[in-house]
């Protein structure tokens, strides 16, 4: 995690440079799309756009909290198995007769709680993040594994949250607008309030944030509580989505999350992970996987370009980062 | 320091760490007594093989205060790679070459990113670990690879025995002697912990931190080929997924043993990868389903690391001492 202090032997980006630097993941995007249509015009076709649209939203709500914790200079790798535990709490629920309410509550109770735990071991007893999060995602896979024996759990009616996920406003899915207004209040949030000042703070000398009256212990714990919901929250939607828990969500969801919110993190604010590049990012790894699929790529040319986006993202903001006179050794 | 012991507190700690295994042994033989049958234990070292060669590579990243994400993409690159060319009809010594020569290139370049260019290790290897999970379906696109398997010798890796000891326990023997050799008696091991404990020193005082940080990587993608090796042999064929079993057993080795005995080493990686098996093949011999088991490694670990972080242990020596304003000061410490 640490950096070695000499200095970067690189030369310094021309100015235009940056800012191609600062907005690379939105060109990006646009290329991508682009290129996808020359190839596949069904790929800007009204349905196709709202599935992506669909899938992105999820993995939006899923990685939100994540976002904040790499924001922060810590990492939570446990948010996927959360997700499913979340995901199966509500299942196993509403397999057993419960209705939706307490069911989503509950999921949500199970993620704020293995947040709390995380936020606790790492923020108040400053433990590894890494093996921390690792430990605490092995316990919610096996825990969702054991509710369901082994294997998934159907549910007969996707209720309320299924309605809610297939109506749209005009061609837009619902759940988008949602989830666009959601990232609005949370740049917000993390533009205005003393709240962002005090993540990005901490991330850049915990001890001096520390020193200077920001009670970093409890921010992280809080940023790990958000992690938590924000994931129990996507665990419960798919549960309505997919009409079932799954105890393995699918590892896509892992290696997209972290991808799009430290890719993200590469955009605007170098080096740091931030709401609205996460989001493009979120809608980058959609776009692919959608435009993959339309070309008939397997799923692991996607995984291989996945991995390469995030080398080459991060490499791109070191690199920016040192021109500015600061190595941002975020791991 | 004031006490007077006779014993020095490394010892302590070891003799600690015989008693806990000592008492498991005892619980599960207790329990059930097949336990400490001949052939549970056989199976114990066999099991202990793949799970401790994966551990004994990530030692050396975690000496030098890196993490490594991407050794079970690796791991399952390499596996489909031997697979492969063993069912093209290639001999079994050229599979496990060109299993280590896929292998520690993709390692040495994480080295490379991380050292060199000092890119986040995280992120670096999550990203190569990804590219090289997805790069192991391209030769079958996920199928199980089993052709030529039995004649090509692969599974006396796993089968053959002297004084009815399995030879994958030799080899775990050997590899962590030698690793023991190269990271307790060398230079280069010396190194290693110097660029761990504070860079810029090593630096200053002649150590080359940048290619130490990158072979500490090579060595860890090199031990992961190793270790799945071992696990296609057990299970019989080679497939895309073999890596990802080994992350959970791995780190818990390494972190386990490093709070057990007070810092990452090869005995502590040793003890916490003995520890952890000892405990999974008791609980799947008392009929444990399966999806447990992840959740049991993931437990002890997150018990051995709260248990023995010194910041919390410090914390319960506060707590003990205004509980009870007299309890001796030596009892708590490291």
């Amino acid at each position: 995690m640490s950096m070695i202090t000499s200095s970067g032997r690189l030369p310094a980006p021309a100015p235009a440079l940056k800012l191609v630097g600062r907005w690379w993941l939105l060109l990006l995007l646009i290329v991508a799309v682009g290129l996808f249509t020359l190839e596949r015009p069904q790929m800007i076709e009204a349905g196709n756009l709202a599935t992506i649209l669909r899938s992105a939203s999820l993995t939006a709500i899923m990685v939100l909290g994540l976002n904040w914790v790499a924001a922060a200079g810590k990492i939570d790798v446990s948010f996927m198995q959360v997700a499913a535990l979340a995901n199966m709490t509500a299942a196993s629920l509403l397999a057993g007769g419960a209705g939706w309410l307490p069911a989503g509550l509950a999921a949500l109770a199970v993620g704020g709680l293995v947040g709390a735990l995380n936020g606790v071991l790492v923020g108040t007893a400053r433990l590894s993040p890494l093996i921390t999060t690792i430990a605490t995602g092995g316990i919610c896979a096996s825990a969702a594994a054991a509710i369901g024996r082994g294997t998934s759990i159907r549910i007969e009616d996707a209720g309320p949250i299924g309605e809610l996920l297939s109506m749209t406003l005009g061609p837009v899915p619902l759940i988008a607008v949602g989830v666009a207004l959601l990232y609005l209040a949370a740049w917000w949030c993390q533009e205005h309030l003393t709240f962002g000042r005090y993540v990005y703070a901490t991330a850049q000398n915990e001890e001096a944030a520390l020193e200077a009256g920001i009670p970093t212990g409890r921010l992280i714990l809080i940023l790990y509580v958000l992690s938590g919901l924000f994931a129990a929250a996507a665990g419960v939607i798919l549960v309505a989505s997919l009409s079932s828990g799954q105890p393995m969500i699918g590892a896509s969801y892992f290696i997209d999350g972290l991808t799009a919110v430290l890719v993200g993190g590469m955009m605007i604010r170098l080096g740091q992970p931030n709401v609205i590049g996460t989001l493009t990012a979120v809608l980058l790894l959609a776009a692919l996987v959608s435009g993959g699929a339309l070309l008939g790529w397997p799923d692991y040319q996607r995984e291989i370009i996945k991995g390469a986006l995030l080398i080459c993202g991060v490499a791109l903001a070191v690199w920016m980062g040192r021109s500015r006179g600061q190595a941002n050794g975020r791991g | 320091m004031t006490s007077f012991r006779i014993l020095s507190p490394a010892l302590l700690r070891c003799l600690g760490v015989v008693a806990m295994i000592a008492a498991i042994i005892a619980v599960f033989t207790a329990l059930e007594p097949r336990y400490a049958s001949y052939g549970n234990l056989s199976a114990v070292t066999r099991h202990m093989a793949a799970n401790g060669l994966a551990a004994l590579g990530l030692t050396f990243v975690v000496v030098v205060r890196r993490f490594d994400l991407s050794f079970p993409g690796i791991a399952s690159l390499a596996a489909v790679t031997i697979g492969f060319l063993i069912a093209s009809g290639y001999g079994l010594w050229f599979a496990i070459a060109a299993g280590l020569a896929i292998g520690i290139p993709v390692g040495l370049l994480n080295g490379f990113a991380i050292g060199y260019l000092r890119l986040p290790d995280i992120v670096v290897t999550i990203g190569s670990g990804s590219i090289a999970a997805g790069l192991a379906f391209l030769y079958t696109g996920g199928q199980s690879i089993f052709q030529n398997f039995i004649t090509s010798g692969l599974l006396d890796l796993n089968d053959t025995r002297f004084f009815r000891i399995n030879v994958s326990a030799y080899f775990l023997l050997a590899a962590y002697c030698l690793a023991g050799l190269v990271l307790h008696r060398s230079r280069f091991g010396v190194a290693l912990y110097a660029t761990g404990e504070n860079p810029v020193a090593a630096h200053f005082s002649g150590i080359r931190v940048r290619a130490c940080v990158m072979a500490a990587f090579g060595l860890s993608a090199a031990t992961s080929v190793l270790a799945v090796l071992l696990l296609i042999a057990e299970s019989g064929a080679a497939n895309t997924n073999h890596g990802a079993t080994l992350l959970m057993p791995a780190y818990a080795g390494v972190y386990l043993g490093a709070a057990l005995l007070g810092g990452a080493s090869i005995p502590a990686t040793f003890a916490g990868t003995l520890v952890i098996t000892i405990l999974l093949d008791g609980f799947s011999l008392l009929g444990l389903p399966y999806y447990y088991s992840d959740g049991m490694v993931s437990g002890i670990l997150l018990f051995g690391v709260v248990v023995f972080d010194p910041r919390v242990r410090r914390q319960l020596r506060r707590l003990a001492a205004s509980v009870l304003p007299i309890a001796p000061n030596s009892e708590f410490r490291s």
